[in-house]
């Protein structure tokens, strides 16, 4: 009951200005609004940052044969010379819980010729309609279709479509060093144009069919260099990765299951750099609001010096009054987590699903060679929400601290009698 | 320098030849009939095996095309690929442009002169000259004093690390001319590969002009 009590006062204690209490928690409130919508942007955009560098080409997770990266040369196939069945991996992997799609892919270096114009170009054969699944590339399509299986057809991106001078239906020749040491070389219609935004990729990646490919590049069909998987969520990749690894082993190849952890280690590495942060921007501006409350509460105590004196006087020990000025923070505290909480959330939700459209203001930027959007997208971070609140009532009683002890320290007689 | 060049070409040439390569991953034969005029034109045509027969490269001053039989086109060697495999050997597009060049490009010193192994020899160093656009750091060339004939070539990297060696042998008079049958390339960042072109049949100063050399012909001949 006693505690009640003190608690009591210190609540009461907030509503005898009204006006500074609310200023006060208005301060705070914001102090986490902005710590919370910091750290959803940034971790808005680092999500921009992997969905795009590893779901327009890479996928979350690559399977390669032991010997092929990083020097990607078109005879170290999964399983070596012989190939392996493809069908099989792919569908062991995609019956795995985190992955999403799986994609079987074989890749050649070529030339890609078109009238007088010729350029050099990363010829990607792909199944088509699994392909969508992993690679946005696909669904960049900004004219045309995507390439049917089996067609002698081709999809290129807008820079090399402008730098080649071809549209849809087009004719390109391609020519590849094959497999056998010969020049694969065939005509092919141009079908689809893709743009990722990306100048790089937009005019060195053209995807035709896996098995259109592989006859270019005299490759059997049991021959890929590599199959890309997408996981319902870039951060089950690791985990999915090890597991697929093991479930794969009694195949017998030399593979590797590779998440985009570790096949894009410098994402991760800014990821990781990022997250660091938060607990800074968290300090900075708690840092600031803790000035502000203790100015709030030197000035509540000084103006109830008198009471504080009488209730002193009165028999009150000076922890109590220390109490009773800790329970205020710790009240107004709570008050500026409502209003935070009340604050913050509904634009979170907002934003996280209309996420604010710069781009009349910004174009479209690229980071670790992953194209981001300028848009002011948020993600939810509940366990940061959570550590940002439990910052805000630390802070309300760090800065009570002060004002606390001074308030303990009143001599009753010399207040009361006005010196 | 120059007159171990102009032995080797002719103003004019003819010639069969056969190429091996040996590769890591495949060993490959090809059969080739190959024209030349001045150093400026050259036209190179496989003629087997079967899959590449009619498979033709142009050379034209500075640029480089290829003819496929099998789509009956012409594409031209883009600059960033000079440095590409020409038909799967060691060789690169750029040796078929900048072999005849070697003395415009580079400056050329005597760095040895007496013998080895028994035979008088002249070893050449070869450095590039400032505004020439050469991907070698160093070549050096050995060529014998009484025949002026080519025993070997070395190519060094800019970092002077050398890269590949190319031997000529089996001196023979063809076409009325001394010349080396045989050309081994072998680069030395790859082991236990090589490409080796022998000359079948060679001949000088045959009747041949600029036409022989154009877009044109290397597609109606190719049919």
């Amino acid at each position: 009951m006693a505690g009640h009590f003190w608690w009591s006062i210190g609540w009461r204690n907030l509503g005898r200005n009204r006006r500074r209490t609310f200023i006060t928690a208005i301060g705070l409130a914001i102090g986490y609004f902005a710590v919370v919508f910091l750290v959803g942007w940034a971790e808005g955009l680092q999500s921009e940052m992997i969905e795009n560098g590893t779901g327009l080409v890479t996928g979350q997770i690559q399977v390669h044969d032991l010997e092929y990266r990083p020097e990607r040369k078109i005879y170290d196939t999964i399983g070596g010379r012989d190939g392996s069945d493809v069908e099989r991996l792919v569908q062991e992997i995609a019956a795995d819980p985190a992955v999403a799609a799986a994609t079987p892919r074989a890749y050649a270096g070529g030339l890609i010729s078109s009238g007088e114009a010729t350029t050099a170009g990363i010829l990607m054969g792909a199944d088509p309609q699994r392909a969508l699944g992993v690679s946005r590339l696909m669904r960049g399509l900004v004219e045309g279709r995507i390439p049917e299986a089996d067609a002698n057809a081709i999809m290129v991106g807008t820079e090399m479509a402008r730098q080649l001078e071809v549209g849809i239906g087009g004719e390109v020749i391609l020519v590849v060093p094959a497999a056998d040491g010969s020049m694969g070389n065939d005509l092919y219609t141009v079908s689809g144009i893709y743009r990722t935004g990306m100048t790089d990729l937009d005019g060195s990646y053209a995807v035709l069919p896996l098995s259109s490919l592989q006859t270019l590049a005299a490759l059997s069909p049991d021959r890929i260099h590599e199959i890309a998987i997408s996981t319902v969520d870039p951060w089950l990749a690791p985990e999915a990765a090890d597991r697929l690894a093991a479930q794969l082993a009694p195949l017998g190849l030399d593979i590797e299951v590779e998440p985009w952890t570790r096949l894009r280690p410098e994402m991760l590495d800014y990821v990781r750099l990022a997250q660091s942060w938060y607990f800074i921007i968290l300090a900075i501006v708690f840092a600031i609001a803790v000035f502000g409350v203790a100015n709030t509460m030197l000035m509540a105590t000084f103006e109830r010096r008198r009471e504080l004196a009488v209730m002193l006087a009165l028999g009150t020990t000076p922890w109590r009054i220390t109490l009773t000025v800790l329970f205020e923070a710790f009240a107004l505290g709570l008050v500026s987590l409502v209003v935070g909480a009340v604050l913050t959330f509904p634009l979170l939700v907002w934003w996280h699903n209309a996420p604010p459209d710069l781009s009349w203001l910004y174009g479209e930027f690229t980071m670790f060679g992953a194209l981001v959007r300028p848009v002011l997208r948020v993600e939810y971070n509940f366990e940061m929400a959570i550590w940002t609140g439990v910052a805000l009532l630390i802070t309300a009683l760090l800065a009570a601290l002060y004002p606390a002890a001074r308030a303990a320290r009143i001599p009753p007689a010399d207040t009361l009698s006005g010196i | 320098m120059d007159r171990v060049d102009r032995i080797l070409r002719g103003e004019s040439s003819h010639g069969v030849a056969t190429m091996d390569v040996v590769t890591e991953n495949w060993d490959r034969s090809m059969t080739m009939e190959m024209w030349s005029l001045g150093t400026d034109y050259s036209l190179i045509r496989i003629t087997a095996p079967n899959k590449e027969a009619g498979t033709a490269t142009l050379k034209a001053e500075d640029d480089i095309w290829n003819y496929l039989p099998r789509v009956d086109r012409t594409i031209k060697i883009p600059a960033s690929l000079m440095m590409g495999a020409w038909m799967g050997s060691h060789f690169t597009n750029d040796d078929l442009v900048k072999e005849s060049r070697l003395v415009e490009d580079y400056d050329i010193e005597i760095a040895f002169d007496g013998a080895r192994e028994g035979v008088e020899v002249w070893e050449f160093e070869l450095t590039p000259k400032p505004e020439a656009a050469v991907v070698w750091g160093r070549i050096t060339y050995q060529v014998r004093q009484d025949d002026l004939m080519p025993t070997w070539a070395r190519y060094y990297d800019e970092d002077g690390e050398l890269v590949r060696t190319m031997t000529f042998s089996d001196f023979r008079v063809m076409g009325g001319r001394l010349v080396p049958l045989a050309m081994d390339m072998i680069p030395h960042d790859k082991p236990g590969e090589h490409t080796s072109v022998r000359y079948s049949e060679l001949e000088f100063d045959i009747d041949i002009d600029e036409d022989f050399f154009s877009l044109r012909a290397l597609r109606s001949r190719g049919r």
